[in-house]
C-alpha cells in the first residue's frame, strides 16, 4: 500500500506530539529560550551603549519587540536548519533512517516531507513563546504584529527548507557522521543580520546574504517593528524576493535529492 | 507464486579509504559480494550463514532495496529491487539491528504507531495490528508496550524490532541476526515465532545468523557465505552429509600450567592431525576438539588421553560427536577454525 504525503506529515506530527508529551522539559526550555536570548542581547546592549542609540541606528520604534521577534526568528531558523538539514544524520544516528526509507514511497518524498512538521512546530513554538512579552509591551496590536511575523516566518521557511534539503542531500551522500548543519547554522544567522547589521559585514558576505532567506525575514520583522505605513511597499518586495528564492532553492533541492538518493543507495549511505 | 526471493549473480563493491598520512589517503575497493545467487520460497525459513564481514548484511540490504548492487539482479515476488523499489517495500518487513532503530523517548506502542503510519496503516486497523503484533512477539507479557524505548532490555528491543517488521503483515520477512545478544528465553520465543510464521502463515523468512545452533533449529534451507561467495547451499541434513566423513572427539580437562596452544600443538603433532582446536571453559576447565575419520575415533581418543596424561593433565570426560552444522561452517569458511 503506497502512502500519501499527508500520511507522512501525519506520522511525523504524531511522533513530535509524543516527543514533547514524554519530554516536557524540552518543551519548557524551548519556550524560555527566546527570553534568555533577548535578555543577553539587551543586557549586553545596555552595558556597552543605550537603547536610544540602538533605536536610532536601526531605525526601529520598539527595540524590545524587535529583539524578541528577531530572537524568535533566529531560533526558528536554527530550528528549520536543524530539523531538515540534520534530519538524515539524526536518523542515521538513532538507526531509524533505513526504516524511513523502507516506507513504500519515493525516498526523496519521505526525506522531504518528514522534516516539515518539525520545522512548523519549531517556528510556532518559538513565536508563541514571545506572545506573553509582546502582550505586555504592546497589547493586542503587538499580538497582531507577532502573528504577522509568524506568517512571514512561515513564508521564509519555504526557501529555507530548500536550502536545508540541499545540505541534507549532501549529508545523505557522505557516509561520515559530520553534522554539517550545526556548523552552518551560526554562519547562516550571521549573514542574515541576526547578530550584526548586514551593512557592517564584509562585501563578499553581503553578496552571499542576498540569497539567504532568513535575511528577508529579519528585514520584514524590522519593518513591522517600525510601525511605518510607507514601508509596507518594501514588505511586499521582500515577500516577492522570498517567493523567488522559494522556487529557486526548492527546484534545485528536489533535483539534487533525487540523484543523491540513488548515489547514497549505491554507496551504502542508508 | 511459490518463489518469493530470487537473487542472481549479485556483485557489490565498496570504496573505502586508508589513511596514509595527514592529507594523503589510498583508495581501496572492497568486494563484499562476488556473484551471490539463491532463491527463497514462500513457507520456508532460509538462513544465510557466514562469519563477520562475509556479506550477509550487504545481501539482505540489497534484497530490502536499501543498497543497489553493482552487477546482477534481485527480485522480490517478481519485482526488481532497483527498478521497482517501492513495490518491493510494500511486500517486505525488515529488521536490521535489534539494538537501535526506534525513537528513544517514545514508548514501544508509540513507535509502532509511527512506523505503522509510514506503512500506510491508519485508524482502527492500525490499532488492531499494533495489539496483534505486541501479543505475537510477547511484549504484552513483559508489560513493555507502554514503556519508553530507552528503558527496554535487548530482548524487548529485539521483540519490538520484529513487531515493526510484522506490522503491515508482509508476505516476506528479512531479518538480520534477529536473536543476537538475546537471553535464551527471548531467543527461543523469536525462533518459535519465525518457524510458525513460515510454516503456518506461508511467509518467506530470510534470516542471517552466525549462530549454528539456531540455524539447525529453524532453517529449512541454509546458504553458507564466505568472503562474498556462497560456498554451500541446501537443507541442514544435506550440508551435514558434506562432512559425514568427519567425527569430532571432544575431551574436557582441568587447566594446568601448560598453555592451551602448546597442548593443541603437541596433540596435533603426535596424532598427525591438523584439525585440532582448544577452548577455555568455565570453572578452570578447557576443551580439546579433534576431527577424525569415521572408524578411527576410538584409537584417536585413547592416544589423546595418553598424551594428556603424559603432560600431567586431569581428564574429566570424553565425548564423540556426529558432524554438526558448525563443522560444515568451519570446514567451508576456514575462518571459524580458531573459534
Amino acid at each position: 500500500m503506497s502512502i500519501s504525503i499527508w500520511m507522512i506529515l501525519k506520522a511525523n506530527f504524531y511522533s513530535l506530539f509524543c516527543w514533547y508529551k514524554n519530554n516536557k522539559w524540552l518543551l519548557i526550555s524551548i519556550l524560555i529560550w527566546p527570553y534568555l536570548m533577548s535578555f543577553v542581547i539587551l543586557a549586553m546592549g545596555i552595558l556597552y551603549g543605550n537603547l536610544e542609540s540602538f533605536k536610532e541606528r536601526l531605525n526601529i520604534a520598539n527595540p524590545v519587540l524587535y529583539i524578541l521577534a528577531t530572537s524568535a526568528i533566529a531560533m526558528s531558523s536554527v530550528g528549520i536548519i536543524d530539523a531538515v538539514a540534520s534530519f538524515t544524520i539524526y536518523h542515521r544516528w538513532i538507526g531509524t533512517l533505513p526504516y524511513l526509507v523502507l516506507a513504500p514511497v519515493k525516498t526523496y518524498k519521505i526525506l522531504l516531507f518528514s522534516s516539515i512538521p518539525e520545522s512548523i512546530i519549531s517556528i510556532t513554538l518559538s513565536i508563541v513563546a514571545v506572545i506573553p512579552a509582546v502582550m505586555y509591551f504592546e497589547g493586542l496590536l503587538g499580538i497582531a504584529k507577532i502573528i504577522m511575523v509568524l506568517l512571514i516566518v512561515y513564508m521564509g521557511m519555504a526557501p529555507l527548507l530548500g536550502l536545508s534539503i540541499l545540505i541534507a542531500s549532501f549529508a545523505l551522500g557522505v557516509r561520515g557522521e559530520e553534522n554539517i548543519a550545526s556548523s552552518l547554522s551560526p554562519f547562516i544567522l550571521m549573514i542574515s543580520g541576526v547578530f550584526y547589521p548586514i551593512e557592517v559585514l564584509p562585501r563578499v558576505l553581503q553578496y552571499v546574504s542576498t540569497v539567504m532567506p532568513t535575511r528577508y525575514v529579519i528585514e520584514a520583522t524590522k519593518i513591522l517593528a517600525t510601525y511605518a505605513i510607507p514601508e509596507a511597499k518594501l514588505l511586499f518586495t521582500i515577500l516577492y524576493l522570498l517567493a523567488i528564492l522559494t522556487i529557486g532553492y526548492n527546484s534545485i533541492s528536489a533535483l539534487t535529492l533525487k540523484s543523491i538518493e540513488k548515489w547514497a543507495r549505491r554507496r551504502g549511505g542508508i | 507464486m511459490r518463489l518469493a526471493i530470487e537473487a542472481r549473480d549479485l556483485v557489490k563493491r565498496y570504496i573505502s579509504y586508508e589513511r596514509m598520512g595527514f592529507l594523503k589517503r589510498k583508495k581501496l575497493i572492497v568486494e563484499a559480494l562476488k556473484g551471490v545467487s539463491f532463491n527463497v520460497d514462500r513457507g520456508e525459513v532460509f538462513g544465510l550463514l557466514g562469519p563477520n564481514g562475509a556479506g550477509k548484511t550487504t545481501t539482505i540490504k540489497i534484497i530490502a532495496t536499501l543498497l543497489i548492487p553493482d552487477e546482477g539482479y534481485a527480485k522480490v515476488l517478481g519485482y526488481d529491487v532497483v527498478e521497482e523499489a517501492e513495490k518491493v517495500r510494500e511486500v517486505i518487513g525488515v529488521a536490521l539491528s535489534v539494538e537501535k532503530g526506534f525513537f528513544w523517548v517514545l514508548t514501544g506502542r508509540e513507535n509502532l504507531k509511527y512506523f505503522g503510519m509510514l506503512r500506510g496503516l491508519k485508524g482502527q486497523e492500525l490499532e488492531q495490528r499494533i495489539d496483534q503484533v505486541i501479543k505475537l512477539v510477547g511484549l504484552d507479557e513483559l508489560n513493555a508496550a507502554n514503556k519508553p524505548y530507552e528503558e527496554y532490555s535487548l530482548g524487548m528491543r529485539a521483540r519490538l524490532s520484529l513487531a515493526r517488521a510484522l506490522l503491515p503483515n508482509p508476505p516476506i520477512l528479512l531479518l538480520d541476526e534477529p536473536t543476537v545478544g538475546l537471553d535464551p528465553a527471548s531467543a527461543r520465543t523469536i525462533r518459535n515465532l519465525l518457524v510458525n510464521l513460515a510454516h503456518k502463515e506461508s511467509k518467506a523468512v530470510m534470516v542471517t545468523t552466525h549462530n549454528m545452533f539456531e540455524a539447525e533449529m529453524i532453517c529449512d534451507r541454509v546458504a553458507i557465505i564466505s568472503e562474498g561467495k556462497i560456498v554451500a547451499m541446501g537443507s541442514v541434513s544435506e550440508l551435514k552429509r558434506m562432512v559425514s566423513n568427519r567425527i569430532a572427539i571432544e575431551l574436557v580437562f582441568s587447566l594446568s600450567q601448560i598453555p592451551l596452544n602448546i597442548i593443541e600443538e603437541r596433540v596435533s603433532k603426535y596424532l598427525s592431525i591438523s584439525e585440532v582446536s582448544t577452548e577455555f571453559l568455565k570453572e578452570g576447565k578447557a576443551k580439546i576438539r579433534i576431527i577424525s575419520n569415521p572408524g578411527e575415533e576410538e584409537i584417536i581418543a585413547s592416544r589423546t588421553i595418553d598424551i594428556l596424561y603424559s603432560m600431567g593433565i586431569k581428564i574429566h570426560y570424553i565425548h564423540v560427536q556426529e558432524p554438526t552444522l558448525e563443522d560444515v561452517f568451519i570446514l567451508l569458511t576456514k575462518k571459524g577454525e580458531k573459534k
